[in-house]
C-alpha cells in the first residue's frame, strides 16, 4: 500500500478519512463492509453520516476507533487525526506517517492508537441498556471514564503499556484491599457533575443506580455524560436517538447540541433519519453498499442531491411530518456486501431508476461543486441521463 | 427489596424445603415393601424384640402422632437408634460429616481455582491452540465416569508409581492444622495429608472443573459479544477491567446458578468416590447402611445431605444476589 | 417446531463443525454396536473359561510369578518363575477374571448403557414434560406445588436417591428374548437381554424435574405469545392449546435437554452398577467393579477397558447434544461480531 498517492489532509480538519476499507473475513466469504470511504470532520462541526441499515455507517464508525472487532479488519485508507503533540512527538519516526499537525491513526503503533480512546475520541451508541453493564451501577462506569483520563494526564506512559498501567494483578489487589479500587473518590465526584451537566436531576442519588433503574432517555444522557467524561476532541454518535421516544429524540438531540457548541467539539453523528441529520449537521455523507456515495454541505446535498440514492432518499420523506420518517424509500434491498458478488460497477445501478450501461462500470468521485465540496459518485455527475443508454429490463430481475 | 431482606425471605423459602425434605424422608418407612418395621429391627430379631421396637417407635400410633414425634425428634437433634449397630443415629452419621465435607471442599476449591482460569483463556485466545487443549479436556471430563476415573488413578499413580495412597483417610486436615503449632512437624503432615486427599479430590473435581470451564468459556464468549463491551472500550479503560470486572463477572452469574443446581452431583460424586477410595464420609455410611438394611442411618443420612444441599444453595444465592443486584432490586 | 428453517440450521451446523460429525458418527456406532451386537460379538459374553481367564489384549504381555520350593543338595531352595502370559488372538481385548471375553462383554455393554439411557429418559420426560406444561400453563397453586416438590426433589443427589429407592425396593430385571437369537439368526450367544427395570424406574423418578422445569419454563413464555392468546380468545380449550400450540414449541428445548440427559443416565446408570445396585452383571460399570480387584495384580484392562467405553459413548452424545443445541437454539450462538 503506498501512502504517496493520497492527498495531504486539509489544515482545518480535526479527522480527515481517506479511502477507508473495512472487510469482514468469514465462512461464507469476504464482506467489504466499509468501501474506501472518504470523508473531513472539519473543527467545531457535526458531520452526519446516513444510510440504511446495512450501508456500513457503524462499522465506519468503529473503525475511527479501532474497534472493528474479529472476523473484521481494516484492509486500507488512512485517518488522518490532528494533534500537534502526537504529531511532535512521531515526527521523524520511520514506520509513522506525519504531516503537518496530522498523523496518520492507522501507522501509530497499536498501544498509543488505544491511548486515544476517551481522551481523544468517544462514543455514544444507539442502545443505552445494552451499552452499560447491566450489574454495575452507572455512577461507577462513568467514574471508569473520568478515571482513563485522569489516569492518562498523571502519568501519560503507563497509558501505553501493555496493561495501560493496570494488570491483573491491580485488579486482585483492588478484590483484597479494603478500599482500594480503579475509580477514585475524586473520579465518581466529577461523574455526578457530569450527570448534572447532561440534565439527570437529582444526581447524587442517581450514581449509585443500575441501569435497569434509568429511563432509556436518562439512560442515554448519562452515556453522553460518560463519552464526556474524557473531554475528547471528536465524539462520535452512533444512532443516539434510535432506541428512544420521539420526544426524548428532541431532547437528546439538543443536548448533543449544546455541548458542541459550549466544548467546541466536532461530532460525526451517524443515524438513518434524515430528519435528524437536516435538524442538527453541517455537512453531510450518504453511505450506500460500504461507499460513501455523495456528500457535502448540508444545503447541497439536500438541496441539490445528484445521486439518484441521495434523490431517493430525499423524495421518500413524506412533506407534512418529516419528523417521523424512516428510511425504506427504494425499491428493492441493500446489497449483501459478499466480495465475490460485488464486482466493478456502481452497486446502486440494480436498484437505480436512472441507470445506464457506464454504470456496470465503477463510477469515481466527482466535484459537482465549484469549490469541489460537493461530490458524487455517479455518472450523472458527469453528464445528463440518456434513456438511449438505459439498462435492459432483465438485469432488474429478480430484485423485488 | 434490600439484600437483608432478601437473605432473610430466601432462608425461610430455604426452610420449607427443608421440612419438605423431612417429610420425604419420612414417608420412605412406607415404600418399603411389608412392614415399616422391617425396615427398623435387625432381620434375625425375635417377635418380642420386634413388636418392643414398634412401641417405642410409636409405629403402632396414629399417623399424625408418628409424624409429629418425628419432626419433634429431629429438632432435639435425636434421628433415631439403630438397632442393627447398636448406636445412635445422630453420632454416626455426625461422626462421618466431616470427612465427606473435606472431600466435597478440597475438590470444588481445585475445580473452581483450575477452570475459571482456564475457561478465561480458552475464551480470550478462541480458536488457539490452548483453546482446543481447553475444549477438549472439558468434553473429556464431563464424559469421564468418575469412579473409573479414580481407579485408574489408583491404578497409574497409587499402584505403578506409588506417589499417593490408594485408600483411606490416615492424615485428616485437622491434623495439618494442628501440626502448625502443635509437636507433628508441619511439611511432613501436609505431605501425609495430601498423599490421602489428592487422588479422591481430583477423582471428584474433575467433572467440575470440565462443567465450570465449558460454562466459563461460552458464557464469556457471549459477554464479549454484547453492547456494552465495545462501550467500555470505546471509553478507553484498561483491557484487565474490561475483561474481568465487566466480562468475568457478569459471566459467572450464570456459572454460580449452575453451580447450586449442580450441588447434588457433586454430593452423589462424592458418595461413589467415597466408595472407591474407601474414604470414611456419609457417601460409605449411605451403601453400607443400604447393604445392611439400616434404615435409620440411611433416612439420618438422607436428611444431613439434602439439609446441606438447601442450606449451601442458600449461600450460593446469596453470592448471585451479591454479583448480580438485579436480582435484589428487580 | 421442526420446520424447514430448523434441518437448515442442523445441516449448516454440521457441516461447519467436525465435533459435531465426530458425535453422529460416534452415537450412530454405538446404536449399531448394540442393535447387532449378537452378530458383532466374537463370543457368548457370559460363558466362562477358566483355562484363559485373564489373558491381556492383543499387543500386551503380562506376568505371572510362581514360587515353588524344591530341594536341591539337601536345602530347601525358594525358586521363582516368572511367567510370561500372551495374548490370545480369539481374544482382541483379553478376557476377564473368569476367562470371559473381554470384547463381547464390551459390545453387549452398550445394550444395557443405551436401554438404560434411552428409556430412562424417556420416562423421565414422559412424568416431568406433561406436568411442567400444566403447571407453566396455569400458573397458581398447581404451579407453586410443583416448584416446591422439585425444590426438594433437587434436594437429593440423583445417586443417592437412586440408591436408596433401589436399596428399598430391590434390584428387579426382566428378560427380554433377543429376537436374533430367538429366530435362530445367530446361535451361540444369549437368548435374553437383561433389562434392569428398577434402574430405569428410579432414573426416571429421579430425573423427571429437569424435564419439568424446562417444559414448565417453556409453557410460561409461549402462554404470552400472541398467537396462543388469539387460541384461547377464539375458544380452543387449555389441553388443546397446549397439546397443538404449546408443546410442539417446546419440543426443541426437551430435545436438547433429553440428549443431555441421555448422557448424564449412561453414567448415572453406570455408577449404579459399579455399586452393585443394577439387576444385570452384563454392564460396563459392574464391569469396572470387577476389574478393580485387579488393578493392583497387574491386570489393568479389566476395569481400563469398559470406562473407556462408556467415556466414548458419553463424548458421543454430549457432543451430539453440543450440535443440537447450537443448530436448535438461536439464542446461544451468533452472538459474536463486532457490527
Amino acid at each position: 500500500m503506498s501512502y504517496e498517492q493520497t492527498s495531504r489532509p486539509a489544515a482545518d480538519s480535526v479527522l480527515s478519512v481517506e479511502g477507508l476499507s473495512t472487510r469482514f473475513f468469514t465462512e461464507e466469504g469476504q464482506i467489504n463492509a466499509v468501501e474506501s470511504v472518504s470523508f473531513d470532520l472539519r473543527e467545531d462541526e457535526i458531520l452526519g453520516i446516513v444510510g440504511e441499515s446495512g450501508s456500513g455507517k457503524s462499522v465506519t464508525a468503529l473503525s475511527l476507533v479501532d474497534l472493528v472487532g474479529s472476523p473484521g479488519r481494516i484492509t486500507a485508507g488512512s485517518v488522518w487525526y490532528r494533534n500537534p503533540d502526537l504529531a511532535e512527538e512521531f515526527r521523524g519516526n520511520d514506520s509513522v506517517e506525519v504531516s503537518g499537525d496530522h498523523v496518520d491513526l492507522r501507522t501509530l503503533p497499536p498501544r498509543v492508537r488505544r491511548s486515544l480512546r476517551g481522551p481523544s475520541f468517544s462514543m455514544i451508541f444507539q442502545d443505552p441498556m445494552s451499552s452499560f453493564n447491566p450489574s454495575i451501577t452507572v455512577g461507577e462506569q462513568i467514574a471508569e471514564a473520568v478515571e482513563v483520563q485522569r489516569r492518562a494526564r498523571a502519568n501519560p506512559r503507563s497509558t501505553r503499556s501493555r496493561t495501560q498501567g493496570y494488570g491483573l494483578s491491580n485488579y486482585l489487589l483492588d478484590g483484597i484491599v479494603p478500599g482500594r479500587s480503579y475509580t477514585s473518590k475524586a473520579s465518581t465526584e466529577r461523574a455526578v457533575e457530569l450527570l448534572e451537566q447532561v440534565g439527570i436531576p437529582d444526581p447524587e442519588e442517581r450514581v449509585d443506580e443500575y441501569p435497569n433503574q434509568f429511563s432509556g432517555g436518562m439512560l442515554q444522557r448519562a452515556m453522553i455524560a460518560q463519552a464526556l467524561a474524557g473531554e475528547p476532541d471528536v465524539l462520535i454518535a452512533d444512532e443516539p436517538t434510535t432506541a428512544l421516544d420521539v420526544t426524548i429524540q428532541a431532547q437528546i438531540l439538543n443536548l448533543l447540541r449544546d455541548i458542541q457548541r459550549d466544548r467546541g467539539m466536532s461530532i460525526v453523528l451517524i443515524t438513518h433519519d434524515l430528519a435528524v441529520v437536516a435538524e442538527m449537521c453541517d455537512r453531510v455523507c450518504v453511505m450506500y453498499a460500504g461507499e460513501v456515495v455523495e456528500r457535502g454541505p448540508l444545503e447541497a446535498v439536500f438541496g441539490d442531491p445528484v445521486h439518484p440514492y441521495t434523490q431517493g432518499l430525499l423524495g421518500s420523506i413524506p412533506e407534512p411530518d418529516a419528523a417521523k420518517s424512516r428510511l425504506e424509500p427504494i425499491a428493492g434491498n441493500v446489497p449483501g456486501l459478499l466480495d465475490s458478488e460485488m464486482g466493478d460497477r456502481c452497486y446502486f445501478a440494480d436498484r437505480c431508476p436512472k441507470a445506464m450501461q457506464s454504470c456496470l462500470e465503477k463510477p469515481a468521485d466527482v466535484p459537482t461543486s465549484a469549490d469541489g465540496e460537493h461530490t458524487a459518485k455517479c455518472v450523472l455527475a458527469e453528464r445528463p441521463y440518456d434513456p438511449d443508454e438505459a439498462l435492459p429490463d432483465e438485469y432488474f430481475g429478480g430484485n423485488e | 427489596m434490600s439484600f437483608g431482606r432478601f437473605v432473610f425471605t430466601r432462608s425461610l423459602q430455604g426452610l420449607g424445603v427443608i421440612w419438605g425434605v423431612i417429610t420425604v424422608v419420612f414417608a420412605l418407612r412406607f415404600v418399603t415393601p411389608g412392614d415399616p418395621i422391617n425396615a427398623v429391627a435387625p432381620l434375625d430379631a425375635t417377635q418380642e424384640t420386634r413388636r418392643a421396637i414398634a412401641a417405642e417407635l410409636g409405629l403402632d400410633q396414629p399417623l399424625y402422632i408418628q409424624y409429629g414425634q418425628y419432626l419433634f425428634d429431629l429438632m432435639v437433634g435425636d434421628m433415631g437408634f439403630s438397632y442393627i449397630r447398636g448406636q445412635e443415629v445422630t453420632g454416626l452419621v455426625f461422626a462421618r460429616v466431616p470427612a465427606t465435607v473435606e472431600l466435597a471442599v478440597t475438590a470444588t476449591i481445585v475445580a473452581i481455582a483450575l477452570s475459571i482460569p482456564l475457561g478465561v483463556i480458552s475464551a480470550t485466545r478462541r480458536n488457539e491452540p490452548v483453546d482446543y487443549g481447553a475444549t477438549l479436556f472439558s468434553l473429556a471430563g464431563i464424559s469421564t465416569p468418575n469412579f473409573w476415573l479414580g481407579i485408574m488413578m489408583i491404578l497409574i499413580l497409587a499402584v505403578e508409581f506409588g506417589i499417593f495412597h490408594t485408600s483411606g483417610r490416615g492424615t485428616d486436615f485437622g491434623d495439618v492444622v494442628i501440626s502448625v503449632v502443635g509437636p507433628e512437624p508441619f511439611i511432613s503432615t501436609l505431605a501425609s495429608w495430601l498423599k490421602y486427599i489428592t487422588l479422591p479430590s481430583i477423582a471428584l473435581g474433575t467433572y467440575f472443573m470440565a462443567l465450570i470451564t465449558r460454562l466459563t468459556r461460552s458464557g464469556m464468549l457471549d459477554e464479549l459479544g454484547k453492547a456494552y463491551v465495545t462501550a467500555s472500550r470505546a471509553k478507553g479503560i484498561p483491557e484487565t477491567l474490561v475483561r474481568y470486572k465487566h466480562v468475568l463477572r457478569n459471566t459467572l452469574i450464570p456459572v454460580i446458578t449452575v453451580l447450586g443446581l449442580q450441588l447434588g452431583t457433586l454430593i452423589g460424586g462424592a458418595v461413589i468416590t467415597e466408595a472407591v477410595f474407601s474414604w470414611p464420609g456419609l457417601g460409605t455410611l449411605v451403601i453400607q447402611s443400604i447393604n445392611l438394611r439400616d434404615w435409620p442411618v440411611l433416612q439420618g443420612s438422607l436428611i444431613v445431605i439434602g439439609t446441606s444441599f438447601v442450606l449451601v444453595n442458600i449461600l450460593v444465592d446469596t453470592v448471585y444476589a451479591y454479583l448480580d443486584p438485579q436480582v435484589v432490586y428487580d | 417446531m421442526v420446520s424447514a428453517r430448523v434441518i437448515r440450521n442442523l445441516k449448516s451446523e454440521f457441516k461447519t463443525s467436525a465435533l459435531a460429525k465426530i458425535g453422529l458418527a460416534l452415537v450412530v456406532g454405538i446404536i449399531l454396536v448394540a442393535t447387532f451386537a449378537p452378530f458383532i460379538a466374537p463370543h457368548n459374553p457370559t460363558e466362562q473359561r477358566l483355562p484363559q481367564s485373564e489373558l491381556p489384549p492383543i499387543g500386551f504381555t503380562d506376568t505371572n510369578e510362581k514360587t515353588s520350593s524344591e530341594m536341591v543338595d539337601g536345602e530347601i531352595q525358594t525358586v521363582t518363575e516368572t511367567e510370561v502370559i500372551r495374548a490370545d488372538s480369539d481374544f482382541v481385548l483379553g478376557t476377564d477374571g473368569l476367562g470371559r471375553d473381554m470384547l463381547s462383554r464390551i459390545i453387549y455393554g452398550a445394550r444395557t448403557s443405551l436401554a438404560v439411557g434411552v428409556l430412562g429418559t424417556l420416562f423421565a420426560a414422559v412424568i416431568g414434560v406433561p406436568v411442567g406444561m400444566y403447571a407453566g400453563y396455569h400458573r397458581g397453586r398447581i404451579d407453586d406445588t410443583l416448584m416446591r416438590i422439585a425444590d426438594v426433589s433437587l434436594a437429593f443427589p440423583s445417586l443417592v436417591l437412586a440408591v436408596a429407592l433401589i436399596g428399598l425396593w430391590g434390584r428387579a430385571a426382566v428378560r427380554v428374548p433377543d429376537p436374533f437369537v430367538v429366530t435362530g439368526l445367530v446361535s451361540g450367544m444369549p437368548e435374553y437381554f437383561v433389562l434392569p427395570i428398577t434402574v430405569v424406574i428410579v432414573v426416571g423418578l429421579v430425573n423427571w424435574v429437569w424435564f419439568a422445569r424446562v417444559a414448565r419454563g417453556e409453557a410460561m413464555s409461549l402462554r404470552s405469545q400472541e398467537y396462543v392468546k388469539a387460541a384461547r380468545a377464539l375458544g380452543a380449550s387449555d389441553n388443546r392449546i397446549i397439546l397443538s400450540h404449546v408443546l410442539p414449541n417446546a419440543i426443541t428445548p426437551i430435545i436438547v435437554l433429553g440428549t443431555v440427559q441421555v448422557a448424564a443416565i449412561i453414567l448415572l446408570e453406570s455408577a449404579l452398577s459399579f455399586l452393585g445396585f443394577s439387576g444385570t452383571t452384563l454392564s460396563w460399570g459392574f464391569d469396572i467393579s470387577q476389574g478393580r480387584d485387579y488393578i493392583s495384580s497387574g491386570q489393568w484392562w479389566i476395569a481400563s477397558i469398559p470406562g473407556l467405553a462408556i467415556m466414548l459413548s458419553v463424548i458421543g452424545i454430549n457432543l451430539l447434544g453440543d450440535w443440537l443445541r447450537d443448530a436448535l437454539d438461536p439464542g446461544i450462538q451468533g452472538e459474536g461480531g463486532a457490527a
